[in-house]
């Protein structure tokens, strides 16, 4: 897992996509502390959440070469044809993605230095932000893991991980627009006004579920809670379990 | 040693790989012949554990690649027909990433390295990037992964695939030298290659096993007499009049007879039995017909190949 996890790492280096990923990072977070900066009020917890937005960008840019590159190129063949076991190559790649956004994360800690030495305030619920930004950072880029593995096209990954994430984002959108559709087709087909909208809520309800942002949304308050924590957690894991089932289904292959 | 047991593959309806079974021993070579689509490839993949059969056994030194995968493929280095490599990475960093994968110890790692370099001749490349190689490096130093890990069994699909002559006698050297401790199947459509390295061919056709044999029995088999090639210079007919007396001879017949420089080629069939070969000379000698031409013409690896697969 470690020498998945060195070459990954060290492959965004030897190729633009680490630095494109940094300089885009670095240039947007530092353009919202400037602003805030510029204000005189520097919220850290707001620029952090700010930057979970460009997961949209971003993700897909880090994980679409990691296994679509691999098809391509022959190389996974290694990675079948050595005693190395597949999950752990699955978890290699995960750990050197979330390391790169690690080391993007060092713009957020300068800024968190920066206004403390100006006097500023660094609170719990920047803290509890930054936690969230982390967590959802493995949701994201395991989801990215396994649009990587379906298709051995980098363009093609890069697509799917930006839908999948900006459903995601949306999904508190949709789900409002889902139930208000549906309560309005049940009055119009002519059940009580009073059972549609239940059955609309319900839906809402349901799809909000899945919505990790709301989730999680407390925790900018400093108000903490595990639950919202291991639902970020299990997804992933559940994630790079099916990355890991179409690898090790390729070696099943009917076609 | 591999044992390969009634190899089955269906890709849907269609079956790559139907009923294959034979045994590589060990420090032997391997040649695998078979016509684009005959399913070598996917028996390689197999045996390598990149694919998984749809029934059938493939047992590498007695561990069977299914059950006992680590086991099995610590035995095996695979030099697959695009060979593996990142190109981002130097050729040093590249190995270093395969001891990883392969579990090689780090006390033993640079010791093997460096005798891995050395044998296949990368030692001038080892920091430069693999993607800035030739053909012919980035070929070698997908051998070199292959031989990582001391694999005793080395599989090798066309591995002078695209390489100019020169690379392609060089490979085919380096794979001599390492014939003598390892077991090996190549793969290839060269021919003479298979024909100068290996000690016996499987010749697959789709899917089966058309023939499994050593070359020269192949050839003896097939053609279940030999050959002879005889140019002369003097009368033709007075030279198969020779050479029909001798016993042993079945067959002689005119190739060319040419008689303004009165000189002619015939071709003479004899028994398997009987070498004709000594007895020809003298009667050609006798009869005073001088001997300009006399070779065998028993059928090449070319023959046998199209032949059984019966392009």
């Amino acid at each position: 897992m470690f020498a998945v996890f060195k070459r990954e790492f060290l492959s965004y280096f030897r190729s633009p996509v680490g630095y494109v990923a940094i300089a885009l990072f670095s240039f947007l977070s530092g353009y919202i502390f400037i602003n805030n900066f510029s204000s005189g009020s520097v919220n850290i917890a707001s620029e952090v959440i700010s930057m979970r937005s460009f997961f949209v960008v971003i993700v897909p840019i880090i994980t679409m070469g990691s296994f679509a590159e691999d098809k391509k190129r022959g190389t996974e063949i290694l990675y079948y044809t050595t005693p190395v076991d597949l999950f752990s190559v699955v978890f290699g790649k995960f750990l050197a993605a979330f390391a790169l956004y690690m080391i993007m994360f060092v713009n957020i800690i300068v800024h968190m230095i920066v206004t403390k030495s100006c006097n500023g305030i660094v609170g719990i619920g920047d803290w509890g932000s930054i936690i969230v930004f982390f967590f959802l950072a493995a949701l994201f880029i395991s989801i990215g893991l396994l649009a990587s593995a379906i298709t051995d096209s980098q363009i093609i990954s890069a697509i799917a991980c930006f839908i999948i994430i900006i459903f995601i984002q949306l999904i508190s959108t949709i789900s409002a627009l889902v139930g208000n559709t549906i309560s309005a087709f049940l009055a119009v087909i002519g059940v009580s006004s009073e059972s549609a909208n239940s059955i609309g809520t319900a839906i809402v309800n349901g799809m909000n579920w899945l919505d990790p942002f709301t989730k999680t949304a407390d925790f900018r308050y400093g108000v903490f809670s595990v639950s919202p924590l291991i639902f970020c957690v299990s997804f992933a894991i559940v994630f790079m379990f099916l990355t890991f089932r179409i690898l090790e289904k390729k070696r099943w292959a009917k076609s | 040693m591999i044992e390969i047991n009634n190899l089955v593959k269906h890709y849907g309806d269609k079956k790559a790989v139907n009923d294959i079974s034979f045994t590589v021993n060990d420090d032997e070579v391997l040649g695998f012949l078979g016509p684009n689509g005959a399913g070598k490839s996917t028996t390689m993949n197999i045996i390598t554990g990149y694919l998984s059969s749809t029934s059938g056994t493939v047992k590498v030194n007695g561990h069977d690649i299914l059950e006992e995968p680590e086991l099995a493929k610590k035995d095996i280095g695979y030099l697959p027909e695009l060979p593996p490599l990142y190109l981002d990475m130097t050729v040093l960093e590249y190995l270093n990433f395969i001891c990883d994968l392969k579990q090689v110890k780090r006390s033993e790692r640079k010791e093997q390295l460096a005798k891995i370099i050395a044998m296949v001749k990368i030692v001038d490349v080892a920091d430069r990037l693999i993607g800035n190689l030739s053909k012919g490096y980035k070929q070698r130093v997908g051998i070199a992964q292959a031989l990582v890990g001391n694999p005793s069994i080395l599989i090798l699909d066309e591995p002078t695939v695209g390489l100019d002559p020169n690379q392609i006698i060089e490979i085919r050297k380096l794979i001599r030298t390492l014939a003598k401790d390892h077991s090996v199947i190549i793969s290839s459509h060269i021919l003479s290659e298979i024909q100068e390295v290996c000690d016996r061919v499987v010749i697959i056709n789709k899917g089966r096993v058309a023939a499994i044999d050593t070359i020269s029995d192949l050839s003896r088999r097939l053609s279940g007499s030999s050959k002879l090639l005889l140019s002369f210079k003097g009368d033709a007919k007075k030279g198969i009049n020779a050479v029909r007396a001798i016993p042993g001879v079945s067959d002689c017949k005119i190739r060319i007879s040419d008689q303004d420089i009165h000189e002619s080629e015939v071709t003479i069939q004899s028994d398997l039995a009987t070498d004709v070969r000594t007895s020809i000379f003298y009667a050609m000698s006798k009869n005073n017909l001088p001997i300009l031409e006399f070779r065998s013409l028993d059928p090449t690896l070319e023959e046998i190949f199209l032949s059984i697969t019966g392009s």
